[in-house]
Order: C-alpha cells, then sequence, then structure tokens
C-alpha cells in the first residue's frame, strides 16, 4: 500500500490495483469486466471457471482492513451482456452496506435500469471538490481525473539486461488511471514521460518507480 | 506396355528406374514412399501410376478418385497444370481440379456439382473437405491420397492433421491407398511409418540420383575486420554484387523475412541498374506478387530474386544458375535442397555459395561441406501428442456430420501422433469439449458441443459452427493483417504485433516498398507508399532454428580435428582463434569450457556444449534453474548453435558451481520439468496451441461476423490456466513442447553422460571472447529467477519516453 496526496486529499493505492480514498471512505476500483469467463463459456471457449470468483475475494481483502462507505465503479463493471454472473454480483450487492455508484464503460452494455433496481446508481460521469471520475481518461480543466479502460501497463528494465512487465498506476500531471481490477484482463504497455508517477502493482505491494 | 509408358515413348523420353518401379508397385495396388528429390521427375512417378489404373476403367463414377495433398498452394497450382497437361496429352477427358484457400465460393460449389477424377489440394483444404456434412459420400470412390513433399509436412503440427485425416478416411475406405513423397530424409523408417500407419502392403522406393553439389564459402578479403556477430552479413555486398553480375540469375536465400527485406534493399541501393531485375519472394508477401516472381524466375526475366524458405520447394526454376545462402540454413538436408535450386538439370551439378554473417559461421560452413561428402541427412522430428490439433479435428467432424467418441477413439490412436492416447485422456478431451471442464458445475452455461440422444457429438449452435470454419487450418497461426494500398491492391499480410507498434504516419519497409501507415481498418492495414528514407523493418516472429544432432556433431568433428585447418575457412579464421586463445581456448573433445567475464551489462557465463540450439535452450535454462537454487538470483539467458550465455547482475562463485556438481545428470529430467515451469518458457509455445486449438479467435478480414467481446490473447489464456486449471492437457502440452520438440528423445541424456568425462575448464577473461560475441549480443532472451518479484521491481527503473517523438 502507498499513500498519496492529490488536491489536499489523501489516497491509498492499494496492491490489488483500487485506491481508496480516505475523506470520503471511498474505494475505487476500474475495469473489473465481471462475467467475462462466463461469455467466453457460453461461446464455447472454456475459460477455467475456478478464475471467476477472484472479483469477490479480493474486494473481501479490502474490506477488511478500510471502513468504506461507498464504492465506486470506474466503468466496465461487467464485460458484455447479461449472464449468470449477476447472480453473484447480486447476491454480492445484498450483503453491502456501502452505497455503489457505477461511472459507465464502453463494455457496460446491461441496460442502466437493472443496476438502478439492485440499487447501484449509474452516472456517465462524477465530479466531487475538485475531481472527476470517469471510465475514459480524460483531462479536464481545473479538475485531476480518476479513470480506467485503458489496463495500464508498463516495462521495467533494469542490470543484467533483466526486463518485466507489470499493472500500474499511471498518474500524470492532471490524472490517474487505476490498473484494471478483474482478472483475464491484459496489460495495455504505456511509455510514461518525464513527469509522470508510475506504481507498480504486486498484489502484494505497491512500489514506486523512478527513471533511471 | 502402359498407357504412360507409351507417352514417355513418344516424348522420346526414357524413364527412370525409380518411376518404372513405382508404376510398377502401383499397378500391384500398394501403398508406398518414394524418395525423390525435386526437379527429379517424381510427379510422373505417382501420377503415372495412377493414370494407367484410370485408364483400365472404362466407366468413371462421378466422385473423386485421387487426392494430391501439397504443402504451398503455390505448389498445388503447379502440381495440377502439370498433371491436367499429362492427362490431357493421354486423350483422357479425366480433369483434375485445384481446391485452396484461395479458391473460390462458386468454383467449390461447382466441384460439389461435379466432382473431378482428380483434386490437388493442401493439409487445411483437405480438413475443409471433412468438414462438410455429406463428405462419405465424395469420398466414396477415392482410391488414393498422395502426400508430396512430406519431409516439409512431417515434424510440424500440419504432419499431425495430415496423419489425423488419413485415419479418418481410411477408417471409412479400408483399401484406401497412401503414398508419400520425400526428399531424402534420416529416418526414412519412420517417415513411412508416420505416413502409411498400419497399412502392411507397401514399398519404398529410392530415386538414385546423386547430385553433385559444390560449396564455396564467400571470404572476406580483409579478416581482421570481420565482424564478430551480427546475422545479416551486409558487410560481404560487394562480393555477392560480384557473384550476381557473373551470372544470369541467382537465387539468395535467407533464413528470415527481415533479413530477405534488408538484403533486397541494399543489393538495389548499391546497384540501382538492377532495378526492374530483381525481385523478393517471401511468405508474406501477396500471393500474386509471389506468383509473378515465380514465372517471371522461369522465364529468365529475372537476374535476381531474394528469399526465404518459401522457394524452397517444388516449383522448377531451371534458368537459376547460381546460389547464395545468407548465414547458417542450420541442416545438411536444407543446405542440398537449396543448393538443388540451381543447375536444374539432373545430371549437372550445383553450386552454393555460402555467405557467412559472422566468423564462427565459418566453421559451420566446414561442417556442412562434410556433411554433403558423406550424406549425412538429418532426421525430421514428428509431434507427439498434439491435442490442439486433435481438438481442431474433432470440431471440425463435430460441426459436419458430427462423431461418436467410441467409434472415433480406435481411429485416433491408429495414429502416431496419438498413439499413447489413452481412455482417461480421451474423457478429458470429449469433457472439454462438450462441459468445457471436467466436471458439470451450477450456474455453468457452457456451450460447444452437443451429445445428442443416439450418442452423436455435434455443434449445434450456428455462431461456434461459424467460428469454427472460419479459423479452420490455422495452423500457421500468428494474428495477421492484410496490407493494402489505399486506392487497392493487396501487398501481403504482416504480424499484428509489429503494425501495433507503428503510429500513423510511420514509414515501414514491406516487400522492399517503404510505405507509410494511413490507417488500420477491419483486420487491414491501409497505406500509401512513402519517399521517406526513415523507415522501420518488420521481423516476423518466425521459430528459430535449431542444429540437427546431425550438424553439431559434424561441426565438434570439423573443430576437433587437424584437418580442418588447412581448409580455406579456417586459414582465414586464423586472427578469430588467435583473439579467442588469448584469455580462453578452442576446447578440445575431452574439454567442456566455460567462460565468465563481466561487462557493464552484468556477469556473463558463457558454456560452450556446441549441441545446438535447441539443446542449449534446455540446458541454459536447467543450469540457470540449479544455480539459482544456491542463491536468489536472475538471469536472463540466451542460446545459439555453439553454446548458451546465462546474464545476471550478480555473479555466482566458480567453487560453488563446481563444488556443488551442478553438471550432474542426476534429476536430469526432475529440474528439466521444474526449470521449464518458473522459466515460462512454454508461455511461447502456447501461442500456437491457443490458436489451433480454438481458444484465441481472431476475426478475419471482409468477413463480418461478431466476436463482440470475444477476444483474447494467448497470454491471458496462459496465465489463467496456469493459475487455476494448471491440467488442463492444453497447458501440459505448452510445457511438453518447450523442450521435447525438435529434440531427439534421449538426447539430453547422452549429452550430460558426455560432459560427465569432460574436463571443465573455466576461464576467467577480462573481456568478451570472439566465440562469445555472438551470444551476449543476442537481445532475444528467456528468463529465470528465484528472486520475489518485489525485490526484482526494487532494482528496475523505467524507460522513459524519447524526447521529440
Amino acid at each position: 500500500m502507498k499513500q498519496i496526496k492529490i488536491q489536499q486529499q489523501n489516497f491509498v493505492l492499494h496492491s490489488s490495483g483500487a485506491i481508496y480514498w480516505i475523506e470520503k471512505a471511498t474505494l475505487m476500483l476500474a475495469d473489473p469486466h465481471l462475467g467475462k469467463i462466463a461469455h467466453f463459456r457460453k461461446n464455447g471457449i472454456a475459460v477455467p471457471r475456478k478464475a471467476e470468483g477472484v472479483f469477490y475475494n479480493k474486494v473481501a481483502r479490502i474490506v477488511d482492513q478500510f471502513e468504506i462507505k461507498r464504492f465506486l465503479f470506474l466503468g466496465d463493471l461487467f464485460h458484455s451482456y447479461q449472464n449468470n454472473e449477476w447472480y453473484m454480483f447480486r447476491s454480492w450487492v445484498k450483503n453491502q452496506k456501502a452505497k455503489i455508484i457505477l461511472v459507465e464503460g464502453n463494455h457496460d452494455v446491461i441496460p442502466a435500469y437493472k443496476f438502478e433496481k439492485i440499487g447501484i446508481t449509474v452516472v456517465k460521469e462524477l465530479i466531487e471538490e475538485y475531481f472527476c471520475f470517469s471510465h475514459f481518461p480524460s483531462k479536464k480543466e481545473g479538475y485531476f481525473t480518476f479513470c480506467g479502460h485503458v489496463h495500464p501497463g508498463i516495462k521495467l528494465k533494469g542490470s543484467g539486461l533483466q526486463k518485466l512487465k507489470m499493472p500500474c498506476f499511471f498518474n500524470s500531471t492532471y490524472q490517474m488511471i487505476l490498473p484494471a481490477f478483474g482478472a483475464f484482463t491484459g496489460l495495455h504497455i504505456l511509455i510514461p514521460k518525464k513527469e509522470d508517477k508510475i506504481y507498480v502493482t504486486t498484489g502484494k505491494e505497491v512500489i514506486e518507480i523512478g527513471e533511471n | 506396355m502402359t498407357t504412360v509408358q507409351k507417352w514417355f515413348k513418344n516424348k522420346k523420353w526414357i524413364p527412370q528406374d525409380f518411376q518404372k518401379k513405382c508404376w510398377k508397385a502401383y499397378s500391384e495396388g500398394k501403398s508406398g514412399m518414394l524418395h525423390a528429390p525435386t526437379g527429379s521427375g517424381k510427379t510422373f512417378a505417382l501420377w503415372g501410376g495412377i493414370l494407367n489404373e484410370a485408364r483400365l476403367r472404362k466407366k468413371h463414377p462421378a466422385g473423386i478418385q485421387a487426392i494430391w495433398i501439397t504443402p504451398l498452394r503455390a505448389l498445388a497450382v503447379e502440381i495440377q497444370q502439370a498433371t491436367q497437361s499429362i492427362t490431357d496429352d493421354l486423350n483422357t477427358d479425366l480433369k483434375i481440379s485445384l481446391r485452396t484457400g484461395d479458391t473460390s465460393q462458386s468454383e467449390r460449389a461447382k466441384q460439389k456439382r461435379k466432382p473431378s477424377f482428380g483434386l490437388v489440394t493442401t493439409p487445411e483444404s483437405l480438413h475443409v473437405l471433412i468438414s462438410a456434412k455429406d463428405h462419405q459420400k465424395s469420398f466414396n470412390h477415392l482410391n488414393v491420397i498422395v502426400v508430396d513433399e512430406w519431409h516439409e509436412l512431417l515434424g510440424t503440427k500440419r504432419g499431425v492433421q495430415i496423419e489425423l485425416a488419413i485415419a479418418y478416411l481410411r477408417a471409412l475406405l479400408p483399401n484406401l491407398k497412401v503414398w508419400g513423397i520425400s526428399a531424402t530424409l534420416g529416418n526414412k523408417n519412420l517417415s513411412r511409418e508416420i505416413l502409411l500407419g498400419s497399412i502392411k502392403n507397401y514399398i519404398i522406393i529410392n530415386a538414385k540420383i546423386k547430385k553433385k553439389i559444390k560449396v564455396k564459402s564467400i571470404l572476406p578479403k580483409n579478416m581482421e575486420s570481420f565482424p564478430w556477430r551480427g546475422h545479416l552479413g551486409i558487410h560481404l555486398l560487394p562480393q555477392v554484387l560480384r557473384l550476381i553480375r557473373k551470372n544470369k540469375t541467382t537465387l539468395i536465400f535467407t533464413n528470415t523475412r527481415a533479413q530477405c527485406e534488408i538484403w533486397f534493399y541494399q543489393i538495389l541501393d548499391s546497384d540501382p541498374k538492377l532495378a526492374g531485375e530483381i525481385a523478393m519472394h517471401h511468405g508474406s508477401i501477396d500471393k500474386k506478387i509471389r506468383l509473378w516472381v515465380e514465372d517471371a524466375l522461369r522465364n529468365e526475366k529475372l537476374k535476381v530474386v531474394v528469399c526465404t524458405s518459401s522457394l524452397d520447394l517444388g516449383v522448377d526454376f531451371s534458368p537459376v544458375e547460381n546460389c547464395i545462402q545468407i548465414g547458417s540454413p542450420k541442416g545438411v538436408g536444407r543446405f542440398i535442397q537449396r543448393a538443388g535450386r540451381s543447375g536444374h538439370n539432373p545430371k549437372a551439378g550445383s553450386t552454393i555459395h555460402f555467405l557467412p554473417t559472422h566468423a564462427i559461421e565459418l566453421i559451420e560452413s566446414v561442417a556442412l561441406q562434410r556433411g554433403i561428402e558423406q550424406q549425412q541427412i538429418e532426421d525430421r522430428i514428428p509431434f507427439l501428442n498434439s491435442y490442439d490439433v486433435l481438438l481442431q479435428f474433432l470440431m471440425t467432424l463435430a460441426v459436419g456430420c458430427g462423431f461418436y467418441p467410441q467409434k472415433l477413439f480406435p481411429i485416433i490412436q491408429n495414429t502416431f501422433c496419438f498413439q499413447t492416447l489413452n481412455k482417461e485422456r480421451w474423457k478429458w478431451i470429449i469433457n472439454f469439449l462438450v462441459k468445457g471442464s471436467q466436471s458439470l458445475e451450477h450456474y455453468d452455461e457452457y456451450k460447444k458441443v452437443t451429445i445428442l440422444e443416439n450418442g452423436l457429438l455435434k455443434v449445434l449452435n450456428k455462431g461456434i459452427v461459424m467460428r469454427h470454419r472460419l479459423s479452420m487450418g490455422t495452423i500457421i497461426s500468428d494474428s495477421s493483417l492484410k496490407i493494402r494500398y489505399q486506392k487497392g491492391g493487396y501487398l501481403g499480410s504482416i504480424e499484428e504485433w509489429f503494425v501495433t507498434k507503428l503510429k500513423k504516419g510511420d514509414v515501414f519497409t514491406f516487400s522492399g516498398r517503404n510505405l507509410e501507415l494511413i490507417r488500420l481498418h477491419n483486420m487491414e492495414v491501409i497505406v500509401r507508399k512513402s519517399k521517406s528514407k526513415k523507415t522501420r523493418i518488420p521481423s516476423w516472429i518466425g521459430g528459430r532454428m535449431s542444429f540437427s544432432a546431425n550438424l553439431s556433431e559434424l561441426l565438434k568433428k570439423v573443430l576437433y580435428e587437424k584437418d580442418s585447418y588447412n581448409t580455406p575457412e579456417f586459414k582465414a579464421l586464423a586472427p578469430v582463434f588467435f583473439q579467442q586463445q588469448l584469455e580462453s581456448i578452442i576446447p578440445k573433445s575431452n574439454q567442456f569450457l566455460i567462460e565468465r567475464f563481466q561487462t557493464k551489462e552484468g556477469f556473463h557465463t558463457v558454456f560452450y556444449p556446441f549441441e545446438g540450439y535447441a539443446i542449449h535452450e534446455a540446458m541454459a535454462s536447467l543450469m540457470a534453474y540449479r544455480i539459482s537454487l544456491l542463491l536468489p538470483i536472475t538471469f536472463s539467458m540466451s542460446f545459439n548453435d555453439y553454446g548458451f550465455e546465462l546474464l545476471s547482475d550478480k555473479p555466482f562463485l566458480k567453487e560453488a558451481f563446481l563444488d556443488n556438481n551442478l553438471l550432474t545428470k542426476d534429476h536430469l529430467n526432475e529440474d528439466l520439468e521444474k526449470s521449464i515451469n518458473i522459466s515460462e518458457m512454454a508461455r511461447r509455445r502456447f501461442r500456437d496451441i491457443a490458436v489451433i486449438s480454438g481458444l484465441v479467435f481472431q476475426g478475419f478480414p471482409n468477413k463480418p461476423i461478431k466476436t463482440k467481446h470475444l477476444q483474447s490473447g494467448s497470454q491471458l489464456f496462459y496465465d489463467v490456466f496456469k493459475d487455476y486449471e494448471p491440467k488442463n492437457l492444453l497447458y501440459q502440452q505448452a510445457l511438453e513442447e518447450t523442450f521435447d520438440h525438435g529434440m531427439e528423445h534421449g538426447r539430453m541424456n547422452r549429452v550430460f553422460e558426455k560432459i560427465s568425462i569432460q574436463k571443465i575448464e573455466w576461464k576467467q577473461c577480462s573481456q568478451p571472447t570472439p566465440f562469445s560475441f555472438p551470444l551476449i549480443t543476442d537481445r532475444i532472451r528467456s528468463k529465470i529467477s528465484s528472486e520475489s518479484v518485489e525485490d526484482r521491481i526494487k532494482k528496475m527503473y523505467l524507460q522513459l519516453e524519447k524526447l521529440g517523438k
């Protein structure tokens, strides 16, 4: 875990890829892609089902560590059209006391009213304090953006010709891109500029990377 | 006298012995294997037999009677024309048609309505025929299957496709004859066994045509400046230009498509007069352009063609006078084949020029010459237990007329590839298709193959049928995109991973042209010509080839024997040998050389077993694994045919290495297996497996089919199987293929036995030696680590975006 300050507010970057906003007791997650495995299986591609429960286990671990008053999903909560995963998710929602907000992503093709029926608020974008929460990366004058969509990853180099690709929080001057929270989602490798800050997540630790 | 003999007589041709033998054996109803080089008249040998038999029949039933399989589409066109022309000459009205991936929908429909006597096709297209619902009817009159250029297919997964198709057809038609035509191989018996299976009534015929092959190494004038590394060989361009000018037509063989592009560009750049007389030929170039090049070659319109293995096969180019091989051909067999492209008259000798891309390759040239003298042709090693190909084949049957698992099981077991397939694994495969797992679970919506009431396995879902039909036969698997001019006209295809590195406006070289990327659209790369000189050359992920066991034996002999030092190659190498011996040695047969030195990259430890790439890849990973048990350490490894390198950011001690006896042959297999698991080398193998088995669906140009949300890379599948279902047979197959394929069984054991009687020479050097140079400069690397990811990351840094981009 790593605590950082943005616009005088405190955020914890969690090794799972989530961000906890301390002042608002809010947990942000991007790109869980729920139901992706079920969607593949439904179409004859046999991805192991065991990979399906990962989301719930990961979230349970975070819930144990923080007091959460609000979940904020930064888009692509579900991967595709409704399948059986929905029922698992629904029962998870029932057990949560915290408020749940979904910022719509491009994969969120399940109609909003279905989410609203189970008590989830769906928005295109959320503005709070000096922050903008959206699915897609964006530069908004006067605001700092938290977003997902990209599934950011980074290429690392080391002595002895070592190389490694890892998921990361990609922090530029005006926005923070969260890594994909879901399993079976993949990485998109970004090349940082000098002013960008990179926090790699290993699942166990969050490590800030310096330049050479 | 038979029909074909008469035809020969009319043409004033004298049949060769092997041709007569083939005709006779065929008339006796035998199956068989013919070993004959390209251009020797092998097509007449087999086709003659087929036609003789056909002429005895008064009436011909409506149905295909002979299927001729070739590995290349271009070759299929050629064979179809050749066979049709004999058939016409004999005044039969028998038709030979062509069925490949390029055959149009309307032509396919016509063939179905009115099947011809003969069909020339490829392994993939044969599977497409089997996927038809009524395929049993269309094969009713089939007498014979001929597999041409079997040596090219054997040892590939397309060879497994053939095995499956033949086993299946033989179960339908017990009297089906099977013939193979192959260039000379080391393992002739095995090659026959794989293709013919349990057929008892067979014959092996060898064409005794021994061509004289002369090998000449292209030596640099000044060895002092000859590079110790590199894979291009451009420094010898002046000598190549001289050879081009001296001969009417020259073929230049390169090992990779990138090398091919670069040589083409360099030749044209330094001798612009060749424009119009120079062409390029490789597998990614559009078919139309390739055909044009082949025709132009035959019609003597070209002076030089730069090519890859795409011109290794079939297609006869009589005017070629001269061949140049750039870099190592990796095997005696391949070298002979390529040399055979020149001087195509069977009795004329061939000359091939060997162009070394770095100094050490000159040793290889001498080894190749020995190999040719002694006709030491290597084996082709077949695939075993290719579950990916089996799954694809089962789907092919399931989208067609369906199959009964109990009935099919013994047929599959009858193939060489699946001879050890047991009931348990068969059940696993069927479960994988039907349930997508090994146990039925709640809420699972998996859908692929359905078991009907009568026990027949069939695909009912239209989307799944469609996706399978589109991806069938994708054994050559890389996700590739077509390149098209904005104004129209295809240039060829390029691998997706290269394109994703390009931005709009970037310029790259393809097919000898500089092209600017305009945009990506529907699996197509839209480009326009560019005059920009700043260009990138795509590299294609081709498999790296390894020395055969043969060539590595030859190489060692050459290195150990005094005689070699009298060859022009070794004489030229003298300054390099001198440099090598300053701080290290040239190992003798009783020595095992290890070199250690430090550079700014870290600590290099270089081993020299001289056993070929495949063995070294496995050995490197094994050594790295064993060392990593002694201390937390991360290795980056490189390998070539001479040795391998372990590079680390901290050293391990010579004493620790020797005292712990890390070169022992004890626990060899166990340690190897563990090293594969942690090295993740299987990841690369899994790419193909994921595509062939249908996990990764790539979508197709011009075929608007809904694949929304179904795209995913093979890497993701690899991870998810590794973490959640390591017993999955496809994942297991990747592990097995990593080191098993390309390596004869037991070879690793023999290597370690040899090492156990050698003296280990550990040389501490102050700088890299000439032998080590190609290894330490290789950027294609694998890694093994016993450090935690966190510890490794903490020592690493970012690659920042370069300024000015």
